[in-house]
């Protein structure tokens, strides 16, 4: 009896503005606000609002036997709370189905598995609390970052308390088996790790619209009969991907609502068919064997591993930099440096800064608000040397009893009609 | 093949480039490369090397089969004033009136000095009666001809012998003068354009002005990017963490000086110890000279005029980072030596050596605030050194002269075939 284990990924980055080595010093506000409200509308506008109205439809349309799982990154989460609250309500609406299960994550999207356990587990609280306070829900399943998996993280998730952990299903690692089991770490006792199925995850994900891809135009009822020629070969079909997938990356015109609005019918056609959720998923079959992951993977690129948001001199250097002022951060009890400095934690950052295919115009290049790596990179630092200077700074008078007290703690940005004021936190930082 | 600036003789990258050419060419062609000035004792393997300058007034004689004559076309005087390849030269309709008749005109020995100095247009045309009456005593198979100063005698060899016309264009009169170019030198690389049967800009960048400003069939466009010679020297390990800036090329409008003087004067705001190198001669050198001490930065200036080889290598040991603003720049090789350096380099979008260093930093010619961003950031983050060289030595291993001459070969291959089909 096969089931489908929808999840998507919804994730906006407070992207960094063109900021200036010019800007050091004068300029503690680091985020192009203007951008950021820019791309959520467009992005709401074209994926979220209809998406979620469609998913919405297809639960009430099948009686509870449409179901998916979200994974929503605190800082999208904040930006549809500041900027598109219409976004926040529709998502909450589909919580509110019974039928939607959203998904654990570290509220920045951040990489801080890799560089700050204690950070990573202060960034997996803080998410999870606001999924309790919008949804009502407690996650049960964690994701990390893009994916990014290996035997010890399922371990460490395993000890956080989580049934499962979703990664993606990498060929070098799967040696031949099927992704549509359950597997588990070697070293984990309990925890199921749900493996991606990249192949049919990515026939929607990345050839849907493809006019050079021999199955184009894909319909829903091809695509059914791919997932039921899974029928007595797997149990689960794990297809993850981004939410941008449905009218951001696949434009509307290319039809991929109307194959989201029909899949839904002709897999149910199939009587052993059926949707489940990520922790239904992890819950309905046992572990079947062992998936062994030394290096973290990860979904992106073909290389599926880090090296889309490590190991180019500049993303190195930068994101070393940056968890090193981790202790200083937190040690100012101020909460807009604390704020600043998570919010450029967020991988996406680094992901701007990958050089790995320079001329292509590739996947890289369309994501990235910039002209360059270069460019990424150079705004990054400029900032990083704001808000390290502004630390430094503070660091004497904390030392000093006396001035404690009117030390800068200034607190949440103002929200006035819709819209951010940065000026207060520039306020707040410049003594 | 013709050529002009050869080396030794070499004050831009027009020898330099058609050296490396005809050297890797010379693996699977035979390539007789007429020049105007060869030095003696000068050769090159597997390379007819002639120098016009080195032949003897009685073997003139003879390919003349009549006494030489002192007598040389007139010019209008407006030509008799000092002009390079790298200069402009007044309009004229000398070409259309003059050109079809000039070459009746009487010979006599070939004799140059300088190569840009002096009357250049006069040493360009004597330069094709000869090469042109040389050239006839031997079969040859194609015709290939480097820059505008060797466009006559190919052009003129093409009408007698129906050979097929490859021209190679280093630099146009339009990267020189820019959109106001419509002068004689322009309008014979225009005809060039026109009768060639293949052009080999070297770069699309060079492609698209061939196409756009002087009309050529863009069917003919056959882009060939320069090679490079791999350096001697290994610096690859250098951690380069001062703040020596260069600028190196001549120092004329076309190269963008004064952006960079504008660039560094707000670089100095904010990275006072910074120094910089201006490394080239030209006619904007007094301005920029005047123009730093007018902005009080002349004393972070070093200002070193021409340098030869080994000198420009000794700077570049030492720079930490390298700027080509050029407003146009049809190639720029010195973008790649400087990068075979081991260092970041940052050259202008108007650049053909952009496509082929796609790790550069790269910035609009005019973006002053742009271009100092990048060097201020050069200086300061390691992470972007890094990057910017690693990115463009992964490009170096790419560009050879071989690859070059590959392509060339290509070139020559389909025009046999093409005249093959027609006979």
């Amino acid at each position: 009896m096969p089931s489908i284990c929808f999840y998507f990924q919804v994730h906006q980055p407070y992207r960094l503005k063109e900021y200036s080595y010019f800007d050091i010093g004068s300029d503690h506000h680091y985020f192009d606000d203007e951008k950021n409200r820019e791309v959520l509308k467009k992005v709401s506008e074209k994926c979220y609002l209809p998406a979620n109205k469609l998913m919405l439809e297809l639960i009430k349309e099948h009686n509870g036997k449409f179901k998916i799982s979200y994974s929503i990154s605190g800082v999208a989460l904040e930006q549809f709370e500041t900027w598109q609250p219409d976004v926040l309500q529709s998502f909450k609406d589909l919580a509110a189905t019974g039928c939607v299960e959203f998904i654990a994550e570290t509220y920045y999207h951040s990489l801080a598995y890799i560089f700050s356990k204690e950070e990573f587990k202060k960034q997996i609280e803080q998410h999870r609390k606001l999924i309790k306070k919008h949804f009502n829900q407690e996650p049960k399943v964690f994701r990390n970052t893009e994916l990014q998996y290996n035997n010890e993280l399922a371990k460490f998730i395993e000890d956080l308390g989580y049934d499962a952990i979703i990664c993606e299903g990498v060929d070098r690692l799967l040696h031949g088996r099927s992704p549509n089991f359950i597997y588990k770490a070697p070293n984990a006792h309990k925890i199921k790790s749900l493996l991606k199925n990249y192949k049919l995850s990515d026939d929607i994900a990345f050839r849907f619209s493809d006019q050079n891809w021999s199955e184009f135009p894909l319909s829903a009822q091809t695509y059914a009969t791919w997932v039921h020629s899974v029928a007595g070969t797997g149990e689960t079909i794990n297809l993850f991907m981004d939410y941008e997938t449905f009218g951001e990356h696949q434009w509307e015109h290319s039809g991929i609502f109307e194959f989201l609005r029909h899949m839904p019918v002709y897999v149910l056609a199939h009587k052993d068919f059926s949707f489940k959720t990520v922790s239904e998923t992890a819950a309905a079959y046992p572990v079947r064997d062992a998936y062994d992951a030394h290096q973290l993977t990860s979904w992106a690129d073909t290389e599926r591993d880090l090296s889309a948001w490590l190991g180019n001199p500049m993303q190195d250097e930068s994101i070393a930099k940056i968890y090193q002022l981790e202790q200083q951060v937190y040690a100012s009890g101020d909460v807009s440096f604390i704020d600043s400095w998570k919010k450029m934690l967020t991988s996406d950052h680094f992901y701007y800064m990958c050089s790995k295919y320079w001329a292509d115009g590739d996947v890289h290049k369309y994501f990235s608000p910039y002209d360059s790596p270069y460019d990424a990179y150079i705004y990054f630092m400029n900032a990083m040397s704001d808000l390290s200077i502004q630390l430094k700074s503070i660091e004497k008078p904390l030392k000093n009893a006396v001035v404690k007290e009117t030390a800068p703690k200034k607190t949440t940005v103002k929200v006035v009609a819709g819209k951010k004021v940065p000026g207060k936190k520039a306020v707040a930082m410049s003594k | 093949m013709f050529g002009w600036e050869f080396p030794p003789e070499i004050s831009g990258g027009l020898g330099v480039a058609t050296l490396g050419l005809c050297k890797a060419l010379a693996h699977d062609a035979d390539v007789k490369m007429i020049i105007p000035k060869n030095v003696p004792n000068f050769n090159i393997e597997n390379i007819e090397l002639v120098g016009l300058n080195s032949i003897d007034p009685e073997d003139i004689e003879v390919l003349f089969g009549t006494e030489p004559t002192p007598k040389i076309p007139i010019l209008p005087s407006s030509f008799k004033q000092p002009i390079g390849p790298y200069s402009s030269v007044l309009p004229s309709e000398f070409l259309d009136q003059t050109y079809y008749e000039y070459y009746n005109a009487a010979i006599q020995p070939f004799e140059i000095e300088e190569l840009y100095g002096g009357d250049v247009i006069a040493k360009v045309i004597e330069f094709e009666k000869i090469a042109v009456a040389y050239c006839l005593k031997d079969d040859f198979d194609i015709i290939h001809a480097h820059d505008w100063l060797t466009f006559l005698p190919a052009m003129h060899l093409k009408m007698i012998t129906g050979k097929p016309l490859v021209i190679h264009i280093h630099s146009t009169e339009f990267d020189r003068t820019g959109v106001e170019s419509n002068n004689w030198v322009f309008e014979l690389e225009r005809r060039a354009m026109e009768m060639a049967d293949c052009i080999i800009p070297v770069s699309n960048y060079t492609g698209d002005i061939c196409v756009q400003y002087y009309g050529a069939d863009p069917h003919k466009i056959r882009t060939v990017h320069n090679g490079i010679v791999p350096v001697s020297t290994k610096v690859d390990a250098k951690k380069r963490k001062g703040n020596l800036v260069v600028y190196f090329g001549r120092v004329t409008q076309q190269k963008g000086p004064d952006y960079f003087v504008e660039a560094a004067k707000k670089v100095l705001e904010y990275l006072p110890d910074t120094k910089f190198v201006m490394a080239g001669a030209g006619d904007l050198l007094e301005t920029m000279i005047l123009k730093t001490a007018s902005y009080g930065i002349g004393d972070r200036f070093y200002f070193t005029n021409f340098l030869n080889k080994d000198k420009l290598d000794e700077l570049l040991l030492a720079a930490d980072l390298y700027c080509m603003p050029s407003k146009s720049e049809p190639f720029g090789l010195s973008a790649l030596e400087a990068a075979q350096f081991g260092i970041p380099v940052i050259i202008s979008n108007t650049s053909g050596v952009a496509e082929v260093l796609p790790g550069a930093m790269k910035v609009a010619f005019d973006d002053v605030d742009k271009l100092a961003a990048y060097m201020v950031a050069s200086l300061n983050f390691t992470g972007l050194r890094q990057a910017v060289v690693a990115a463009d030595n992964s490009s170096l291993n790419q560009i050879t002269w071989e690859k070059c001459a590959k392509e060339v070969m290509q070139v020559y291959e389909s025009l046999f075939n093409e005249t093959n089909n027609i006979c």
